[in-house]
């Protein structure tokens, strides 16, 4: 997938405020497989990921007009509708069976591999090196609850120690990165 | 909810997604009335966000564009555009004069709103009334309410809100001094909806302290008694009489 550059990706979302369909169509085009592959990770259920992305889809037509390219880009801005929607639904579902977790560790060392590197924002870049100072089972912890959706009751099963050890160490983790990140 | 909660520490939950599903979605509600709170979700959406960089696209299916196309269709079809929204409310501002204006606190849109969800009351205004807009966003109010604090009447009215087939719009009443959000039942199959035993056992305090928010439900309202579809509209209710 070739990226699009953020400012036509802005000037896009513009229109789709103003009710243009193409806009909207070359949005969808330029951006689904990257939601896609958001919502995938985080439902593995097929038909229940197709539904939430269309879910991701219509919000993105209705809110366009709220999107604010000083606050944020905007594919972060549609990966966090993305995210917002594929967590509230599986949250509020009997959990799916743990082996339907890939390894959340594989996806975030990919953004960091060599070949990748020049491709990779400082942002991430920063965030990275302050996950590396996280102890390895918390980061890995942090990154399977982002990337794959994981509740606390799934870490508890899957990490083997209770649920409130995992809520402590969520928090210390988190605690620790805001701090690492320095804001 | 209030005591001693870490504001930051929930935000983070919030948005890393490890939250249980009531606590989420009455982190979803307050965020609409609580600042603070969004201001946090925002900030840690900025220091978490970078993480989707690393995840490989993937083609979506084929079948999903069709289908989005065909709500959005739908969605085009019944949603009132502002400028007719707008007309309307001249309308009735034209009608009612100048109501009360000069007592509503609210913003200017906001106040001609209430004109316009109040105008049932006008004959005889009663004594205490609460007003909001539920909306998404400053410029798509979809639901208009007023509550009449003493008889703990509530109306409420579909504006701009898309009927969804085979979902429900359900109504809730949110406030830290109840943990959890509270149904106040489905809405917005009908132009107005009255409620009114539901609001009976809430003391006035709650009441005006609280927000109102809609989520989308599967038809009938929310199996759990929480919310448990996404929170469409939210909004604070203010005090429209002096």
């Amino acid at each position: 997938m070739t990226k699009p550059p953020a400012a036509d990706l802005s000037d896009l979302l513009a229109r789709v405020a103003a009710r243009d369909r193409e806009a909207f169509t070359a949005v969808y085009k330029a951006t689904s497989a990257k939601l896609w592959g958001i919502v995938v990770r985080i439902l593995p259920r097929r038909a229940m990921a197709e539904d939430v992305l269309q879910d991701v889809y219509v919000r993105i037509w209705e809110r366009a007009a709220t999107f604010d390219p000083a606050k944020a880009s905007p594919i972060t801005w549609m990966a966090t509708i993305a995210r917002n929607r594929a967590i509230d639904e599986v949250r509020r579902r009997t959990p799916v069976s743990i082996e339907d977790a890939p390894e959340a560790l594989e996806v975030a060392e990919e953004g960091l591999s060599p070949a990748d590197r020049a491709e990779v924002s400082q942002d991430l870049r920063r965030l990275q090196e302050c996950l590396q100072g996280l102890d390895p089972e918390r980061r890995e912890i942090v990154l399977l609850a982002y990337y794959n959706g994981l509740s606390r009751d799934e870490l508890a099963k899957r990490f083997a120690h209770p649920v409130a050890t995992i809520k402590t160490w969520l928090h210390r983790s988190l605690a620790q990165l805001r701090k690492c990140l320095g804001s | 909810m209030t005591n001693g909660e870490d504001i930051d520490l929930i935000a983070a939950e919030y948005v890393l997604g490890t939250l249980p599903a009531g606590e989420r979605a009455a982190v979803t509600l307050r965020a609409y009335s609580e600042p603070r709170l969004a201001e946090a979700i925002e900030a840690w959406g900025r220091r978490l966000g970078p993480l989707v960089e690393a995840i490989p696209p993937r083609e979506a299916p084929a079948t999903v564009w069709p289908e989005i196309k065909a709500r959005i269709d739908a969605l085009e079809e019944v949603l009132l555009t502002p400028k007719q929204l707008t007309a309307q409310i001249v309308g009735i501002k034209r009608r009612l004069g100048r109501w009360r204006a000069a007592a509503v606190t609210a913003t200017a849109l906001a106040a001609s709103l209430l004109l316009f969800v109040g105008y049932r009351e006008i004959v005889h205004p009663p004594e205490r009334t609460l007003v909001a807009v539920l909306q998404k966003d400053a410029q798509s109010p979809a639901f208009l309410v007023s509550v009449d604090l003493d008889r703990r009447l509530l109306t409420i009215r579909a504006v701009a809100a898309e009927p969804q087939r085979g979902k429900s719009y359900e109504l809730w009443l949110v406030n830290d001094e109840l943990k959890t959000p509270r149904s106040l039942g489905i809405v917005g199959d009908k132009p107005f909806t009255v409620v009114g035993p539901q609001l009976a056992g809430y003391s006035p305090k709650v009441i005006e302290d609280a927000t109102l928010a809609v989520s989308l439900e599967p038809e009938g309202g929310s199996p759990t008694g929480q919310p448990t579809g996404p929170v469409l509209f939210a909004g604070k209710l203010l005090q429209a009489t002096k």
